[in-house]
């Protein structure tokens, strides 16, 4: 067999970049979260498979948004028709609160690798909490612009807000379930570690995170 | 890299119900045989659906029996061949080698338990069978709410394909046996990998774009700009036309990339079908893997060489036509190494290895018609719908097919425990082999001579006259071909119904990991012990009498075989 050793490196590379950058180890405690590592405890499946596939998810999410985005920017150069929308102050205050439900879920991971299981559900709530605050506030986003008679049939730059908003929103409400389920798991039967779950989950959360701070500048920058 | 979760997915046992172990299992092999199912019910009634547009095109004024429900107008013309693509393109070419063949071989053939997210692939499976039952409906429908039906099951269709080639990513990254490493891995599995990857890259954008023309018919929106909504602006702004080209330039950028994923896994196929019946390895099996990323690649990025006719910067159709011509280099390399394992082998003319030389053979005949549509002056001066037609169903709808086919004869045993029948299969190989000729040559010829638009008026005149003929003929070699499946049905069930032979495990002496089991493939594939991987995929020279050593034959094992 030529070259056997190569082959083996070449392995471990892609088997890191698949594993979202872990080694093989865990390291015992810090945020990598309790006894349960990324390569699980023993009896348990390898969680990597759960980290490849966020990140191959969150690449394919990418797209979708990106394929808007770019129409988008097609329409607003090819049309006069386009009106920018006046975006309401209260987005001001929903990104805000998005991103301290990024920080909260931190803080929640970090008390869930220090093993204080209590701090971690109430940090974890309150990160759920205000995720669903932010999908609130966007509603009433939604009535603020509604009340000024912009609505998604006006012209292609409100039809652009409410389809960002919306699909950014859907996304969103699938992070919160995905939220709540990690809340409430009963992880001694279930195949990863809550450590694990947690840290796919803010992946995904951070992703989106991330995400509406695009569309938002997209949004303003498009005026 | 290994995992092996034991009991963490338990499959029904054979006690419980129909429905549960083979509708709602979340086996990867049932789950494959499912999407094998679909597809062929879809090949069958798409095959009716041309040989009905065929017949149309040619005796218009015949009644057809059954289908005077229908209205005969042109509407319900172009219905029809909404529903003869989509079926084609979604159901058969899409979903039967990489979603068929994917999900029931690639966990085989790396050694795997299971698929990375069994109840996902569950998930998609049903979405994939909700969005055919929707795609078919919609051709019952008014226009008007059948192409919100059609637009609603594509979404549909491409939700299933994502959460499928996710899985299908995951699994080869992540759940490979031990020793399983990536210049091990058989060609077939780099094939659906990469496939899978683009999927991931190109479904995302006819989900976008599908669920933005959604939005513009059902909520009002205006990324369009409808008509109804131009006619309300002022006259001077109605010049500014309409947007209906972003749909176009979405379309095209998932329906352009939408061929390879069509065609990747078939190459994937023919490599190893090739290497197996030459009894040879791969000929430069690394550049081939190299060439199948190349085509992923390239195939993303030539969107707009189907909007040479629409209009974009004048410099855009330069890029996309040397983007497109330079397809042919990984596709040179493929066929280099080909021939080169062919060169010099034991060939076995086996079924499964003609329907992989038709492949090869329409491939190239496609293929070079292909380099005629990338020139975009040519293909604005010479070429007609006809050749287009001509084209793409050689190389991705002919081509594809026979490299399914060829599939099937190969792995019928793995899949059902018993071969098809030889002799059947041959006479239907050389029947559809010349069918299919008959029915895309004759239309390259129509798309070249008839109507181009380069000839004077005259000659064209007369030509058009030598056409009807022609066309007739393309009409005949569709029924014909047709007719040939029939072989292939009965061969199948036939096959199905006398499974009483005990077919040997390996029956083509094949080196990967699946003929190292039972068959057809036990429940839970290697059982306790996860196979183990010493070698590469294609050692078909051997040391040892067979005149092959299968991936997992231990170093001393071997030793013990070659003594």
């Amino acid at each position: 067999m030529p070259g056997t050793t190569a082959e083996q490196d070449l392995d471990l590379i892609v088997e890191n970049a698949g594993g979202g950058g872990g080694g093989k180890t865990p390291p015992a405690g810090g945020d990598e979260g309790g006894g349960n590592g990324r390569r699980g405890g023993k009896g348990q499946p390898s969680p990597t498979r759960y980290f490849a596939g966020m990140g191959l998810a969150i690449v394919s999410i990418f797209v979708f948004f990106m394929a808007l985005a770019a129409a988008f920017l097609t329409l607003k150069r090819g049309s006069t028709l386009w009106v920018p929308v006046h975006i309401p102050a209260l987005l001001w205050f929903n990104t805000g609160v998005l991103l301290t439900s990024s920080v909260t879920l931190e803080l929640a991971r970090e008390r869930l690798g220090s093993s204080d299981l209590g701090g971690f559900q109430k940090l974890w709530l309150t990160t759920t909490g205000l995720g669903v605050l932010f999908l609130i506030g966007q509603l009433v986003a939604w009535r603020i612009l509604v009340g000024q008679g912009i609505y998604l049939a006006a012209n292609p730059a409100n039809s652009f807000f409410y389809i960002f908003t919306g699909t950014h929103a859907v996304h969103l409400v699938g992070g919160v379930g995905a939220l709540i389920y990690v809340a409430k798991r009963n992880f001694d039967v279930a195949k990863v570690s809550r450590a694990v779950s947690a840290e796919v989950t803010s992946y995904y959360w951070h992703f989106m995170d991330a995400l509406w701070l695009f569309l938002l500048a997209l949004l303003y920058l498009g005026k | 890299m290994v995992s092996y979760d034991d009991g963490a997915n338990p499959h029904p046992s054979a006690q419980a119900g129909l429905l549960r172990r083979v509708l709602f299992s979340t086996n990867h092999k049932v789950i494959g045989l499912n999407y094998l199912w679909l597809a062929l019910a879809s090949v069958l009634v798409g095959m009716i659906l041309a040989t009905l547009l065929r017949m149309h095109t040619s005796w218009p004024d015949t009644a057809i029996p059954f289908l005077a429900g229908i209205e005969n107008t042109p509407e319900r013309y172009a219905a029809l061949r909404l529903l003869h693509g989509s079926l084609m393109v979604f159901f058969v070419l899409t979903a039967a080698p990489q979603f068929g063949f994917g999900n029931y071989l690639l966990p085989l053939q790396i050694g795997a338990q299971d698929m990375a997210f069994p109840s996902l692939n569950l998930v998609s499976l049903w979405m994939t069978a909700t969005s055919l039952a929707g795609m078919t409906w919609s051709f019952f429908l008014p226009l008007v709410s059948g192409m919100n039906l059609w637009l609603g099951s594509a979404s549909v269709f491409s939700l299933a394909a994502l959460f499928s080639a996710l899985n299908i990513a995951t699994t080869t990254l992540e759940l490979r046996t031990k020793g399983m490493t990536l210049p091990r891995l058989p060609v077939t599995v780099w094939a659906w990998f990469i496939n899978a990857i683009l999927g991931m890259l190109i479904f995302s954008v006819l989900l976008a774009g599908s669920c933005a023309v959604l939005s513009d018919r059902l909520l009002g929106s205006n990324l369009f700009s409808s008509v109804a909504y131009l006619a309300q602006q002022p006259p001077d702004l109605l010049k500014q036309g309409s947007q209906a080209i972003l749909w176009e330039r979405w379309f095209w950028y998932f329906a352009q990339a939408e061929v390879y994923v069509a065609m990747l896994p078939c190459f994937g196929i023919i490599t190893h079908l090739v290497a197996t019946f030459s009894r040879k390895p791969v000929w430069k099996e690394r550049l081939v893997v190299l060439a199948l990323c190349g085509v992923g690649l390239v195939g993303f990025c030539v969107w707009g060489y189907h909007m040479f006719a629409t209009g974009m910067n004048p410099y855009a159709p330069l890029v996309f036509a040397v983007l497109a011509s330079s397809l042919g280099i990984p596709a040179a390399f493929l066929l280099a190494s080909w021939f080169c394992t062919l060169w010099h082998g034991a060939v076995q003319l086996s079924p499964a290895m003609l329907f992989a030389i038709g492949f090869i053979s329409l491939f190239i005949a496609g293929g070079l018609s292909g380099i005629f549509l990338a020139r975009h002056d040519l293909a604005a001066a010479a070429v007609s719908e006809d050749f287009v037609i001509g084209h793409f169903h050689l190389v991705m709808g002919v081509a594809a097919t026979l490299a399914i086919l060829g599939a099937l004869f190969f792995w019928f045993p793995k899949l059902f425990g018993c071969r098809l029948n030889e002799s059947l299969g041959k006479v239907h190989f050389w029947m559809t082999f010349a069918g299919v000729y008959g029915v895309f040559m004759p239309m390259h010829w129509l798309g070249l001579l008839t109507e181009s638009r380069m000839l004077p008026e005259a000659q064209r005149a007369a030509l058009a006259s030598a056409g009807s003929s022609i066309r007739t003929f393309v009409t005949v070699a569709t029924i014909w071909t047709m007719a040939a499946q029939a072989l292939f049905i009965v061969n199948f069930v036939r096959s199905l119904l006398l499974r009483r032979t005990v077919e040997e495990n390996n029956p083509w002496q094949a080196p990967t990991l699946e003929w190292s089991i039972a068959s057809p493939a036990p429940e839970e594939n290697f059982g306790r012990t996860p196979p183990v991987v010493y070698r590469g995929a294609y050692e078909l020279i051997g040391a040892t009498a067979d005149n092959f050593v299968p991936q997992n034959l231990a170093p001393e094992q071997l030793a013990q075989k070659t003594r």
